[in-house]
């Protein structure tokens, strides 16, 4: 008995249980389009992050206060950067391009009678550079302002907008904590970086800000919430990574632990792809388990055919169906459902993927190793989960499946 | 008792063979079929030795339970023995494994059920191309055959109806196109016409008397004395034993029945 016939044979039969048939492959087409889908939306996120990361700027590297160790241990980050490491790492960093130093507080912003909340970032002129930023209208902070403690600010986007409606903000005045600053600029519309939205942001010297809004809160100087750094070229990133640290460590007098982090941009890519891959095998792994549910439905529905077809079974050995012949028959059943089931799902997965591709910003894939994967795993699940059934449907005894009625 | 013209050879062999003493198809010896054991133990055969050649027309009778299925099932090698020996055109069956049965059963063999047994959602051409299947035969070849065969049970005209879409005699003679498309060297029927009436059982016998006319070995399973009548030896069987192999036809009303 050759393949072609048992499956053309087994499609008769299964299509001659139609319905009972398709609600078998449910259980394999829930799982497969599931798998797909997972997948498909997971990797799609993690494209999102790096896209993400790569809009921070090129060669980016972060110095943040404390460090991850102490960061799980305490609940109060310690403030250890401050002004003063920023100029210290622009002016004696070799391998190192631009440093802007950012410090944040939110504040209550208002102008005439409109106020609204947001967050000041305190910086100086080489944030637009590290950060890729641009501005749209008037200008961005000088070096003078952050030496004069002007109270300048430059708006973001969005802000200008609330506050301003259509009006140039330029030259108008804002109080800020009740400290009266003249609008300088306002930014180019930039979206949200790591679900940071800046344009909802409103830029001033980090000088003004430490001095008139949060006040001196370190002995050591104005502190910083962090220090982003552009290195001269993507090879010299490892360097100033390096050099950052050496110098920080002399600059805080340490022998022990960091009391900072130098993180790179690929170091915070990697730990993103971490995180983002950990959920797609995750997402992965309760569609896994969808399709092992679908399997075992395979097994229970062939196992109540066996019983059924037990005098159909009891014929064909009566008329010189070996045990390998009934055994090729019902597994041939069992990878069918599944199979069908399988690619059905797989369409099914494609089409959830497509659409989640459209409405969301996810820059989905149609993985060809997922597909592929769950066609093979759902054809395997039906191998597997049919033995069992076909293994006792073979080993029926002719006479007694002849008499059963 | 006579025994009938047991070395005779048939009419349909040609001349040459009239010198030949017909080969041995059946040779069952001192079969037992035990079911059970200790307080249960049922002996539905014990002991039995049969002989049955080739062109024979037999009838096996006997009182319910008297273990004449028990006996088909083991000629049909649908059924292992508990003892004895069992060679089948030759061959002994006894020692052969499942595979090799399976083989024997496709080739060798053709069982006629009293309950038809067809596959029901097939057609009646599906039914009898289902043995070749086992066979590995190619399937214009399988076609052609189990059209041949569906003609000689005067079937041609419903080669694509259903088994529902047939009345019983015409699904039996359906089942006997199946027991007879791969060419068997015998063919076996288990109460063939029990669900039968008087004229569909008749069709049946003219099939049978045709198909033994043209050198296939029956043996079949009655109750019904008329039937056995259009046989050429009745075989009596009595509690799991033979107690009569060699009856002749017109005897059988001479015969005493348990
Ligand atoms: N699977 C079985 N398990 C136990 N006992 C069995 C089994 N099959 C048959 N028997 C017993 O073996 C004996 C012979 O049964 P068998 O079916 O051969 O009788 P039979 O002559 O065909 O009867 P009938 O004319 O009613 O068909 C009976 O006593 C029966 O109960
Ligand atoms: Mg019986």
């Amino acid at each position: 008995m050759n393949l072609a016939e048992s499956v053309k044979m087994a499609v008769a039969t299964l299509a001659a249980n139609r319905l009972r048939s398709s609600l078998t492959m449910l259980g394999m087409i829930i799982g497969n389009a599931s798998v797909i889908a997972m997948i498909g939306i997971g990797e799609g996120a993690q494209k999102l992050a790096a896209e993400q990361f790569e809009s921070l700027g090129p060669n980016v590297l972060f110095v943040a206060p404390g460090n991850s160790e102490a960061r799980g241990t305490t609940t109060d980050v310690p403030k250890t950067l401050v002004l003063a490491d920023a100029e210290a790492i622009a002016a004696q960093v070799p391998s190192v391009k631009d440093v802007t130093p950012q410090v944040v507080s939110r504040q209550l912003v208002t102008y005439r009678n409109r106020s609204t909340n947001a967050s000041i970032l305190g910086t100086n002129p080489e944030f637009l550079i590290v950060r890729s930023f641009d501005v749209a209208q008037g200008r961005f902070l000088s070096d003078l302002d952050l030496k004069r403690n002007d109270r300048v600010v430059t708006l973001g986007a969005e802000l200008a907008t609330r506050l301003f409606g259509n009006k140039n903000p330029v030259g108008q005045p804002v109080r800020i904590k009740d400290v009266s600053f003249q609008v300088i600029g306002v930014m180019a519309a930039k979206g949200s970086v790591l679900g940071t939205n800046y344009d909802d942001y409103a830029f001033a010297p980090a000088t003004t800000v430490a001095n008139r809004l949060i006040g001196q809160t370190s002995p050591y100087g104005i502190e910083v919430a962090f220090i982003s750094v552009s290195a001269k070229d993507a090879a010299s990133v490892d360097a100033a990574q390096f050099q950052i640290t050496n110098l920080l460590r002399l600059r805080h007098r340490i022998t022990g632990e960091d009391d900072f982090t130098v993180r790179s941009q690929q170091d915070i890519l990697t730990l993103v792809n971490t995180v983002t891959s950990a959920l797609t095998i995750m997402l992965a792994a309760i569609a896994g388990i969808s399709l092992l549910v679908g399997g075992i439905g395979i097994m229970n529905i062939m196992l109540v055919s066996v019983t059924e077809r037990t005098q159909e079974i009891g014929l064909r050995k009566a008329i010189g169906a070996s045990q390998s012949d009934i055994l090729i028959q019902f597994m041939i059943e069992a990878v069918i459902l599944s199979a069908a089931g399988g690619a059905i799902g797989t369409v099914i997965g494609i089409g959830g993927v497509l659409l989640a591709g459209a409405a969301t910003p996810l820059q989905t894939t149609i993985s060809p190793v997922a597909i592929a994967l769950a066609v093979s795993v759902s054809g395997g699940i039906g191998l597997f989960f049919g033995v069992v059934p076909a293994r006792q449907a073979a080993k029926l005894d002719p006479i007694v499946a002849l008499r059963s009625t | 008792m006579t025994y009938h013209q047991p070395d005779n050879p048939l009419k349909t062999q040609n001349s040459k063979l009239k010198t030949i003493p017909n080969p041995v198809i059946i040779r069952l010896e001192e079969i037992s079929k035990i079911y059970g054991s200790g307080n249960t133990e049922v002996r539905a055969l014990s002991e039995v030795s049969l002989l049955v050649k080739q062109g024979e027309y037999c009838a096996i009778m006997g009182a319910s339970g008297s273990g004449k299925s028990t006996a088909m099932n083991v000629i049909g090698c649908l059924d292992r023995p508990t003892s004895g020996r069992y060679y089948l055109d030759g061959q002994d069956v006894a020692q052969m494994d499942e595979q090799a049965l399976a083989h024997i059963r496709n080739r060798k063999i053709g069982f006629v059920f009293q309950q038809f047994h067809l596959l029901p959602q097939v057609s009646a051409l599906e039914n009898v191309m289902l043995p070749m299947v086992y066979a590995s035969i190619p399937l214009p070849e399988r076609r052609r055959r189990a059209t041949t065969a569906l003609q000689r049970v005067g079937l041609e005209h419903r080669l694509h109806n259903k088994p529902s879409e047939l009345s019983g005699g015409q699904q039996q003679r359906v089942a006997i196109a199946r027991a007879i498309v791969n060419q068997p060297v015998l063919l076996l029927a288990d109460e063939p016409t029990g669900a039968l009436d008087s004229r569909t059982t008749q069709e049946i016998l003219h099939i049978f008397a045709e198909l033994n006319t043209s050198g296939m070995t029956v043996v079949m399973v009655t109750h019904e004395a008329e039937v056995a009548r259009c046989t050429h030896r009745i075989i009596l069987f009595r509690d799991g034993q033979v107690v009569e192999p060699y009856l002749a036809p017109e005897n059988l009303s001479h015969a005493i029945f348990a």
